[in-house]
């Protein structure tokens, strides 16, 4: 069964003054359960936008969206909460919340699920050690570099181990050693059973790992069919 | 990095298996959190929210203070009403052994604490004595005054009982009529009942300035923690869990403002008890300034939390939704 399923998506967003245009023209895809893919397109191409279809963060125009195998256009608000519980998000921004510290931002998402605190703030380190910032959990997340915040928004969304992990440019404000390793860090969820999406622009990086590869362009959606898969099998370091 | 220890080894399958005792002692524990966190961060910075317990705790002690206020009076009134005595006019006639009768009868009656027998000759002499028209009074063919019962209620007989026994007695057929001293009574009740009614609605108005102000509160701190609110729904949170805190801060600012306003009313009282004693003992009466009871207190806190959580609720329900991720 499939993670994820787009079926004749098109998503228009209604900008006041010159009418509606299309971010997303019929797109059709699947992620099978337990599969890595990337994202990728020029800017504005629409991969933020298919993101948030997968949230309920928007809603599509024509078409139907399954996450899990439940459609998105039937579910009740109600239900939306424990649909986002499924998935852990790295966002654009990374959306930290700056009046608290780097440790009650990775434990919203187990405090929200009801989590015991001392279950959360084991989930917690080990999360915030998967992304090497052991050491902040006590800091605010404003005191942290681009990068650092960037981690603790990817810290947050594997914290409550998700079935679905969606990020959305996650390395943008990485070294390339460290965007590297924030990638094998996804590899490793891949290999214990989470489907990945990530959407990023780090061509070289993609071409280096391998693995599927789709393509928006102005909002169509294209498989990248010659995978120059090459030597990537080297680099999951695991 | 890529050498630590793989944290991420039981993702997937176990992630969302919580016992459901769990979830419930984690829901407990967390309407305790909240609780706790909304109230601490209340207190620890009261200058933000010092303005709206003021406004809570002023509304409230107005009716409260009219409250406490026609409570003493319509006591003080009750008094007023022990002191009214009731003259039984007989029928012109009647002989004296059914007078007596009708005398015991009245003796055995509810809320009769003494009742005494003036005969139509006594009453005539009382009248020559007081009167000083003496012996113009041997003139008239046959004694005019009616026989009277004087009857003294009980002390503190609640105000429709003395009427009902006033009523009651009128129609007994060697009564002839029954007048009851209670004009300015009932003058005074109606004026108690209308004080009531006025500070009721007056207390409804203030209540919904309550909720008004309360509503506004938390509507400007829902409007600065958008950001936060879309974070937290982004990450699965219910909107039960978005709206608790605010609903908690609602039910706080009731209660600080519930407590305020009694704290108003107890110095109001302590001012005030003094020279109406005083007042009172001029007039010699015991009479002693009751202040608000344990009971009325607790509804007087109650109810400043109800308003406080009605204000957030509907602050909440009118602009929590609108935001969304
Ligand atoms: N809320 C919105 N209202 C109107 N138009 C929008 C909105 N969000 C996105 N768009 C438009 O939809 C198109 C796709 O946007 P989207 O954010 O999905 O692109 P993207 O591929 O993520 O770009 P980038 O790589 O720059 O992040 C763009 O043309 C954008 O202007
Ligand atoms: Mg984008």
């Amino acid at each position: 069964m499939s993670m994820v399923r787009f079926e004749g998506v098109t998503k228009r967003y209604s900008d006041g003054r010159s009418g509606s245009k299309e971010a997303l023209s019929q797109v059709d895809f699947e992620l099978a359960k337990g599969e890595f893919a990337f994202l990728t397109g020029h800017s504005g191409a629409g991969k933020s936008t298919l993101l948030k279809l997968m949230m309920q963060m928007e809603r599509p125009s024509k078409g139907q969206v399954y996450v899990d195998g439940v459609s998105l256009n039937t579910m009740k608000a109600s239900q939306v909460p424990y649909l986002r519980r499924k998935i852990g998000v790295v966002f654009q921004n990374h959306q930290l919340l700056f009046d608290r510290t780097v440790f009650d931002n990775v434990a919203l998402p187990l405090l929200i699920a009801g989590y015991q605190p001392a279950e959360a703030a084991r989930r917690v380190r080990a999360a915030l050690d998967s992304v090497g910032l052991l050491g902040f959990e006590h800091r605010n997340p404003i005191e942290l570099s681009g990068g650092e915040q960037q981690r603790v928004g990817i810290a947050r969304a594997v914290v409550n181990k998700p079935k679905l992990l969606l990020a959305d440019e996650p390395t943008g404000n990485l070294d390339p050693e460290l965007s590297e390793e924030i990638m094998n860090l996804f590899l490793r969820f891949q290999q214990v059973g989470v489907t990945v999406l990530i959407a990023t622009h780090d061509i070289a990086l993609i071409e280096r790992m391998g693995h599927r590869r789709l393509v928006l362009d102005h909002g169509r959606l294209y498989e990248h069919s010659t995978q120059h898969a090459s030597s990537a099998g080297d680099d999951h370091g695991l | 990095m890529a050498s630590k220890p793989l944290k991420t080894s039981n993702a997937g399958a176990s992630a969302h298996n919580i016992s459901i005792k769990d979830r419930l002692s984690g829901w407990g524990q967390q309407h305790q959190l909240v609780a706790v966190e909304t109230l601490m961060k209340l207190l620890t910075k009261p200058l933000g929210s010092a303005m709206t317990w003021l406004v809570i705790a002023i509304s409230l002690t107005l009716p409260g203070a009219m409250w406490m206020t026609l409570d003493n009076l319509s006591q003080l009134s009750n008094r007023f009403q022990a002191s009214g005595s009731m003259n039984v006019y007989l029928q012109p006639g009647l002989n004296e052994n059914d007078a007596q009768a009708l005398l015991r009868e009245i003796r055995t009656r509810d809320h009769v604490a003494a009742a005494s027998y003036i005969s139509a000759t006594q009453a005539l002499a009382e009248f020559r004595d007081s009167s000083g028209l003496g012996d113009a009074l041997d003139l008239l063919p046959e004694n005019p005054l009616p026989g009277v019962i004087v009857v003294e209620p009980d002390l503190g007989a609640p105000q429709n009982d003395v009427k009902g026994l006033a009523d009651t007695l009128k129609t007994d057929g060697r009564v002839d009529d029954v007048e009851l001293d209670a004009a300015w009574l009932d003058r005074l009740h109606a004026l108690l009942a209308l004080s009531e009614r006025i500070v009721w609605v007056l207390g409804a108005l203030l209540a919904l300035a309550i909720v008004l102000v309360v509503g506004n509160t938390i509507r400007l701190s829902i409007a600065s923690r958008v950001d936060e609110i879309r974070v937290i729904k982004l990450v699965g949170a219910t909107n039960a869990w978005v709206r608790r805190p605010f609903l908690y801060t609602g039910l706080w600012f009731g209660l600080v403002g519930g407590l305020l306003s009694w704290v108003l009313l107890v110095v109001g009282w302590l001012l005030v008890s003094g020279p109406v004693e005083d007042l009172a003992r001029l007039y010699g009466s015991e009479f002693e300034l009751q202040p608000l009871g344990a009971g009325a207190a607790l509804v007087l806190l109650l109810g400043a939390m109800l308003l406080g959580w009605i204000g957030s609720w509907w602050s909440v329900f009118r602009h929590l939704h609108q935001i969304e991720p």
